[in-house]
């Protein structure tokens, strides 16, 4: 036994010096991630954490003020809280985008002649840049000159100012999202061609109508992607941004100076960054928050095949 | 190791440059005024052999400010935002000018009134003006004319403004604006506050809710109202071009009247040849006679940031600008008003000669001078006004827009949405103390 065991140790030895071998080599080749990872992702993030305790006007040396940039904001009446909300408002688009979403992907599921067309046609504006559909939507909405206030006119119906009023501005931006609704439908329209041919075929030998086959069987089985449109959704609404910083730069009113972008302007117009980290690290507990409830609550939803339930 | 020796090697200059300084310049220009601003270069290089200035066009005050914190600052850039020079040198990210300014010796009297007020923080000089820009009122005569009015006699009171407004005002049989008297954009609530002689600052305390404000916004919203109210006419003024360009909704006679600068007859003249409009002093209330003959002014500031590598040089070129030959210079590319007064009265900028066309249809290339010429004569008012000098004058000009629109859609009260403005800058200003 201890015959045998002497050459075994000094493989494993050799073996370890080899691996160790191997994994340095394998950190060398990954470093070039690694180190730009550590310089530009994990120091800014524990750098913020420090300055969001501090009043740091970037010009001059932060300041240690302790917990007054978060107790500022929270007892901010005028923008802070009403940047929340008005974030969460935009909430809305997320039920109208899915049922829409998917609504269209069960359309374009069917094997019609020249469906490819139509796919094609409905994804198309989903791959247009924000900024170009924003530009491009600034003069669809426009209240004198636009396209959908022409449409609306044509029909008798005065229409809204859009984004030049308070009431109509953040309807206005869902309704312009909702145009890129294609990027969600991509990923319903897979899923639901892999949804097994077997199981419709049981539903219909049960009687099951083609709308209990959609409830019964399609949305249970693609429940997981659209748990996953659902957290993608609840982050970037956190996070809207660039719709209204090409478009009303948070006006008229402050109707559209969402949670993004009032920090910009604390960070970036009034110099306040240590307000601005505090802004950010609360809308990272808020959304972690957010996302950990809808995680919670997709054990009752969400159907994983081989999930014992 | 090979790419750090690479990058050492980028930083030295080549050798045969010795003798010579190469100033490195960041200028907001970019386009025309770009090339109006090289040749000022140009000049400056033809009559000092030994600095080489290198520009940099179309830099934002953001980049310049990224610059000096990373300790890589131009030896001078310029400030779009006149009002981000209090920000930079509360900081302590200028250098002062005082002394160089008296052993150059010069003095304030020579130049334009308000051009070095705007360079000046807690008394200090940290910039120079090189030109700057005169808002004043803009009437469209056609537009005049259309309404019934005399398109010789401008609004002199803010009373015959509303009056003049409520006239040019139309509206299409569904009751649509469809032209109105004064483009709502560009008057910005500074403005309309230093037409009512309002203050900004008392000291060091912020006085957002001083009475005249009050009543200045109070006067601004009875105008939007004579044109159809604050929501018609933002909804209406949505639907507007760029004022920068050929779709300047004043030349195209949409708007009856327009605050702005100097820079508009030129570009009348370029874009709009057919648009006549006269130029006037902005309309004082009558129960403020003082503020008669008032224009608002914003000077192109140049400033040498805290750590620059050639102070001196950058000193010797900010001062070459101040030169007659320098201000006519770029004053005859860039179109601004000279910040050096007695290039406000120089004919050659101003006058219009004797233009005798050689073949029919040639545009006499100078009409437009006299027009700008008013610009530069009213630049010389004793009651002309710029916003004060402080460190949180962004946030403060925001927080004024933001009332004022906040008033104007009905969701503030005048008096407390100004009063809500001081304790949010009150507070942002105390950090400074």
């Amino acid at each position: 036994m201890i015959a045998t065991n002497e050459p075994n140790a000094a493989a494993l030895s050799r073996m370890r010096r080899s691996e160790r071998r191997a994994m340095l080599m394998g950190l060398l080749f990954v470093s070039p991630w690694l180190i730009g990872f550590l310089i530009f992702t994990l120091y800014p993030v524990f750098a913020s954490a420090y300055l969001s305790f501090t009043d740091y006007r970037v010009l001059a040396p932060p300041k240690w003020v302790g917990f007054s940039n978060y107790t500022d904001l929270i007892g901010d009446h005028d923008y802070f809280l009403p940047s929340l909300f008005d974030t969460i408002f935009m909430f809305l688009e997320l039920p109208i985008a899915l049922t829409i979403g998917l609504a269209l992907a069960l359309l374009l599921d069917q094997k019609l002649r020249g469906i490819a067309f139509y796919r094609t046609l409905f994804y198309l504006p989903s791959i247009v840049p924000v900024v170009s559909s924003a530009v491009l939507w600034m003069w669809v909405l426009n209240p004198e000159h636009g396209l959908m206030n022409a449409a609306l006119h044509s029909l008798h119906i005065p229409g809204p100012a859009w984004l030049a009023s308070p009431a109509w501005s953040k309807p206005a931006m869902i309704m312009m999202d909702l145009w890129g609704v294609g990027g969600g439908m991509v990923i319903y329209l897979a899923a639901l061609q892999g949804v097994p041919t077997p199981l419709y075929e049981a539903a219909a030998l049960d009687g099951a109508n083609g709308w209990q086959k959609i409830w019964h069987v399609t949305i249970p089985q693609i429940s997981p992607v659209i748990f996953f449109n659902m957290i993608m959704g609840v982050i970037g609404t956190f996070q809207y941004f660039t719709q209204t910083f090409i478009m009303t730069n948070g006006g008229p009113d402050n109707s559209t100076l969402f949670y993004a972008m009032y920090l910009y302007q604390n960070a970036f117009q009034y110099f306040r960054m240590g307000t601005a980290c505090a802004m950010a690290w609360m809308l990272f507990i808020i959304t972690l928050i957010a996302t950990l409830v809808v995680f919670k609550s997709s054990a009752r939803w969400v159907y994983y095949e081989g999930e014992a339930r | 190791m090979i790419s750090a020796a690479a990058f050492v090697g980028c930083g030295s200059k080549p050798a045969s440059d010795a003798g010579v300084v190469h100033l490195k310049v960041w200028s907001m220009w970019s386009g025309d005024e770009e090339k109006g601003f090289e040749a000022v270069l140009a000049k400056y290089h033809e009559e000092h052999p030994n600095v080489v200035i290198d520009n940099l066009g179309a830099v934002t005050d953001e980049k310049s400010i990224r610059a000096i914190i990373a300790g890589a600052p131009p030896d001078i850039f310029t400030i779009i935002d006149p009002t981000s020079l209090s920000t930079l040198a509360a900081n302590n990210a200028l250098e002062p000018l005082d002394t160089r300014f008296a052993d150059a010796g010069f003095h304030d009297v020579d130049f334009t009134p308000g051009s070095l007020g705007q360079c000046r923080y807690k008394g200090k000089l940290f910039g120079m003006p090189y030109l700057l820009d005169c808002v004043t009122l803009m009437y469209n005569k056609d537009v005049f004319v259309q309404a019934g009015l005399d398109p010789n006699k401008p609004p002199r009171t803010f009373e015959e403004l509303e009056a003049d407004c409520r006239k040019i005002t139309k509206r299409d049989s569904d009751g649509k604006l469809t032209r109105i008297g004064i483009h709502p954009i560009d008057v910005s609530p500074a403005v309309i506050i230093s037409m009512f002689d309002g203050k900004f600052l008392d000291g060091d305390r912020v006085t957002a809710d001083y009475p005249n404000n009050i009543e200045a916004l109070n006067a601004y919203m009875r105008l939007m109202n004579d044109q159809g109210g604050y929501p018609a006419v933002q909804s209406f003024a949505s639907g507007f071009g760029a004022n920068t360009g050929q779709f300047n909704p004043f030349f195209h006679g949409d708007v009856g009247m327009l605050v702005s600068g100097e820079w508009n007859p030129y570009w009348a003249y370029k874009y709009s040849p057919n648009c006549h409009f006269g130029v006037a002093p902005l309309p004082y209330p009558t129960n403020h006679p003082d503020r008669a003959g008032s224009v608002w002014l914003a000077d192109n500031i140049f400033c040498i940031p805290r750590g620059a590598k050639h102070a001196r040089e950058a000193w010797e070129f900010l001062a070459w600008t101040q030169t007659p030959e320098a201000q006519q210079l770029f004053a005859s590319t860039l179109h601004n008003v000279p910040n050096i007064r007695v290039e406000l009265h120089d004919r050659k900028l101003t006058d219009d000669p004797p233009f005798v066309p050689k073949n029919p249809g040639d545009r006499d290339p100078n009409s437009w001078r006299p027009a700008y010429g008013q610009f530069l004569a009213l630049a010389d008012s004793p009651t002309a006004t710029y916003f004060p000098s402080m460190p949180v004058a962004n946030m403060y000009v925001n927080q004024l827009a933001t009332a004022f629109d906040g008033v104007g859609f009905g969701s503030k009260k005048p008096e407390q949405a100004l009063a809500a403005i001081n304790g949010r800058v009150q507070k942002e200003m105390d950090k400074y103390r």
